[in-house]
């Protein structure tokens, strides 16, 4: 998607296997294209079926917390996609 | 290195963990007890010959969430300090992947604050691995965090 100036941006991060769908770690959307984490998914769901197959299997996150789905998106949000987590 | 109060460490790395040193660290003359946990990459997967690991983290959540386990171990349990390192990266069987050790005056809280430690982050730290084998790789069956199902503004009004 287009990069768009700092002000008006959600920075999106993806992790894991949604890494390797999507074929970033790292993007940027206008942050009027999401007004909240849902739509944001959707955008890429549409531009990559596949992604919306892992929908149940995913958490979001908004600045670093986990959040529902329907939480709404501002400005310099920072977005990420989460597999379930493997760590240890 | 980031620490908080307690002298509490929380680090990711990307070298080989310094046990001894950690124990080090959060060992003092008031405790009696040290309880580690030392999780090292097994030679299999669901009896599949495992190559190698490799770790990845959403790094500065990941470590957000260390630091609100290492909190949520002060308040339940009567301990002094604890250490945790995750270590990302290509780690070879045997290496150890995830290292916590926690001090406390008496062993119980010791041994009850670790076992909370470990498994509070398989379930919450941003982290994840992918498992080589010979024929290929896969990111390893994971758990998926507790997360808000919705925003409480948008519950319908009853």
């Amino acid at each position: 998607m287009a990069t768009v100036s700092q002000s008006t941006c959600l920075k999106v991060l993806f992790f894991g296997r949604l890494k390797d769908l999507i074929g970033r770690a790292e993007d940027s959307v206008n942050s009027a294209d999401a007004a909240t984490i849902e739509q944001l998914f959707a955008l890429y769901a549409a531009r990559n079926p596949e992604l919306a197959k892992y929908r149940p299997s995913l958490v979001a996150s908004r600045n670093q917390e986990f959040a529902a789905w329907d939480t709404p998106l501002h400005p310099g949000d920072e977005v990420a996609f989460l597999p379930p987590v493997s760590g240890g | 290195m980031t620490t908080s109060s307690h002298n509490d460490i929380c680090q990711l790395v990307r070298n080989p963990i310094d046990m001894p040193a950690l124990i080090r660290e959060v060992r003092a003359p008031e405790d009696g007890a040290i309880v580690t946990f030392d999780g090292f990459v097994r030679n299999q997967s669901h009896n599949r010959p495992t190559l190698y690991l490799d770790y990845e983290a959403y790094e500065s959540m990941a470590l957000a969430k260390m630091r609100e386990i290492t909190g949520q171990l002060h308040e339940k349990f009567a301990i002094h300090s604890v250490a945790i390192v995750h270590r990302l990266g290509r780690l070879e069987i045997g290496e150890t992947s995830v290292f916590i050790a926690v001090s406390a005056p008496h062993r119980a809280a010791a041994f009850d604050a670790c076992r909370f430690a470990i498994d509070t982050l398989k379930r919450t730290v941003p982290i994840w691995k992918k498992e080589y084998f010979e024929d290929g790789a896969v990111w390893a069956d994971g758990e998926l965090p507790p997360a808000p199902a919705a925003t409480s503004r948008a519950k319908p009004a009853s």
